[in-house]
């Protein structure tokens, strides 16, 4: 048994069911990610972990011990808020030391843990302010000290920096990562952000619908999708289905499957010997990362390198380009289809609207799901 | 900038004459509460009587006690259902809304025609005034609790100190409850204003049985012009005294916020 285990669990809210048959396991240490869009019952399942939601069904495991219908107090779990909670009348200090102190523990002991804490998340000199007198950030910092100085089995993070601005999530995201470090806790961490989940999380657990789409580590789930819903939230990947990617490489309008028998009969009755078709299954697509397809110059390694039955060869118009921080994003029109490239912002790959180039698209990067 | 200056002096003069419209009843009002019967010198009279009779302590309690029950039942009723029954808090609103529509006289008559020939204490005047006024000022102290339950995120307080090892109840009223004081004490001082200046409900429902500071003034009136001016005086002290206090609370409140 892992260190949590969530069994079987469901959640209804009246006819609204939130949580379907969630089987979930987190093991000890490790910082796992709960990733979807708002909605998808990512919150709620960690509200049904700290007890503050009740599970309509199914099992909840911690360390070993049933925590299903135990009280959110006698759980042993750390929770932070996304809009901080902060208790506005006490100062950071109190904050920090209420858990402790209803724990009735001796008053130097309170003094030596909510020391170490405030060192931790680099809050010194701030310990007689009121909430009210300190930025975003560090009200989140002083949150993180009021969970971590209980010390709890489990620190469950319900969007901590959705709150906060790019520079100050950044920042706190490495704050994040280094307490994850220095005490070993293990932490669930929502968010509907996968550029956070790629960098925080040891595994991610991506949600659809109240169920778990695709479970794995970010390197996994970045280059490995395993359906058009993981590669679309995942990584801006370019999604075709099968009869656009067809019509982008040039080979026609594939077949529908249902459609193939009556194909061979009808070549049959022609006496064709030889036929080619490209065969699509229902649903099916093509996922295609933006960073793999290159612009092809003259003197392009990959023109003269890159054998050419690997890779696709693509004629493209350019047809709207926008920075993206080190990064310009192409919109290139393909035979008629929509392609998103990804290409390093450098002056010799600028490109004008409506200005014609080659594509190479390796076709070991054309994923098909 | 010079010819905001010339708007400004061309003010003054209307300035002044609304500040003396306004100021100037009220200086009357103040000597000729200091005057004696006989119209010279001045002194302290009506005052020491005001503050002698039974008058004082029984318009402090009857403006006192519905403010804390009423103050209390709100604050219990809205831990319920803020915790256990939020479905329920758009109906509370309306049924705590409903008295702004009902004037004075028509709540007065309507508990007196339902509870003068009740049985024992239920008829009794006291009682009957104290839960009327509770009624009354239940929509002030209702929108202030209220409000300030909203402003401070009462449920996600709550949860935060669960995480932290405390119960329900406790955290309601160790964590929510400091934290909107502010907001139910400037409430209760409304209500008081409300209750201190109210006669129609006081004179329907006590009558003859006690006299409130409204239906005193009422009846000096007929008696001593200068010791109206007394009570007239004093009430308008304690509800400026009243006013300050729930301005600067407020203040401290956005303060904080």
């Amino acid at each position: 048994m892992s260190y949590i285990d969530f069994q079987n669990i469901n959640k209804s809210f009246g006819q609204n069911h939130v949580l379907r048959q969630i089987n979930l396991s987190v093991e000890k240490g490790q910082l796992a990610t709960l990733l979807g869009p708002s909605g998808c019952g990512k919150s709620t399942l960690l509200r049904c972990l700290a007890g503050l939601e009740e599970v309509s069904s199914g099992f909840m495991h911690v360390d070993g011990e049933d925590i299903t219908h135990r009280d959110p107090r006698d759980r042993n779990i750390g929770m932070v808020f996304q809009q901080y909670s902060l208790f506005p009348n006490m100062t950071v200090k109190e904050n920090i030391a209420f858990g402790l102190k209803l724990k009735k523990l001796p008053a130097d002991l309170i003094e030596t843990k909510v020391s170490h804490v405030i060192d931790l998340v680099d809050l010194k000199g701030k310990v007689r302010e009121y909430p009210h007198a300190l930025s975003g950030g560090q009200q989140q910092c002083v949150a993180l000290a009021r969970s971590l100085v209980m010390e709890p089995k489990v620190l469950l993070l319900d969007e901590p920096l959705s709150a906060l601005d790019a520079k100050l999530r950044k920042s706190l995201q490495a704050e994040i990562k280094k307490i994850h470090i220095d005490t070993g806790i293990t932490m669930i961490f929502v968010t509907h952000d996968q550029d956070e989940a790629m960098i925080l999380s040891d595994v991610i657990h991506l949600f659809k619908d109240g169920q778990i789409e695709q479970s794995g580590s970010p390197t996994q789930l970045y280059t490995q999708p395993g359906t058009r819903y993981a590669a679309e939230f995942i990584g801006h990947y370019n999604v075709l289905d099968k009869k656009e990617f067809a019509r982008m490489i040039g080979e026609g309008e594939p077949m529908e499957y249902g459609k193939l028998s009556a194909v061979f009969e009808s070549a049959a009755k022609a006496g064709s010997s030889e036929m080619s078709v490209i065969v699509v299954r229902d649903n099916e697509s093509v996922a295609i990362r933006p960073e793999t397809i290159e612009i092809l110059q003259e003197d392009s390694p990959a023109y003269r390198f890159a054998p050419a039955e690997d890779r696709y060869l693509l004629p493209a118009k350019v047809v709207d380009s926008t920075p993206h921080g080190n990064v310009l994003r192409y919109t290139l029109d393909v035979r008629g289809v929509r392609l998103h490239a990804d290409i390093l912002f450098r002056s010799f790959a600028l490109y004008p609207e409506g200005h014609r180039l080659t594509l190479s698209v390796e076709k070991r990067n054309c994923l098909h799901l | 900038m010079k010819r905001n200056k010339h708007h400004l002096a061309a003010l003054v003069p209307f300035l002044i004459i609304v500040v003396l419209f306004e100021i100037l009843p009220l200086v009357m009002v103040v000597l000729r509460s200091f005057m004696p019967e006989t119209g010279i010198g001045l002194t302290m009279t009506h005052y020491v009587h005001i503050f002698t009779t039974r008058l004082y302590q029984q318009a402090v309690l009857i403006s006192v006690l519905p403010i804390f029950l009423t103050a209390l039942v709100i604050l219990l009723t809205m831990y319920v259902v803020i915790l256990y029954l939020p479905g329920l808090e758009k109906y509370i609103r309306i049924l705590c809304t409903i008295p702004y529509a009902i004037q004075g006289v028509i709540l007065a008559v309507s508990v007196l025609a339902l509870y003068s020939n009740a049985p024992g204490i239920l008829s009794n005047r006291t009682l009957l005034l104290t839960g009327t006024y509770c009624v009354a000022i239940l929509p002030y102290m209702y929108q202030g609790v209220q409000s300030s339950l909203l402003s401070v995120n009462a449920p996600r307080l709550i949860e935060a100190a669960q995480m932290l090892g405390a119960g329900r109840l406790y955290a309601f009223f160790r964590v929510v409850v400091p934290n909107i004081l502010t907001g139910v004490v400037i409430s209760a001082m409304l209500s008081a204003s409300i209750i201190f200046g109210d006669f129609v409900i006081a004179n329907t429902l006590g009558g003859n049985y006690f006299e409130t500071a409204q239906i005193y003034l009422y009846q000096t009136l007929f008696e001593s012009g200068q010791r109206t001016s007394a009570v007239i005086m004093v009430l308008f002290l304690v509800t400026l005294i009243i006013s300050l206090i729930a301005f600067s609370l407020k203040k401290k409140e956005r303060r904080l916020e």
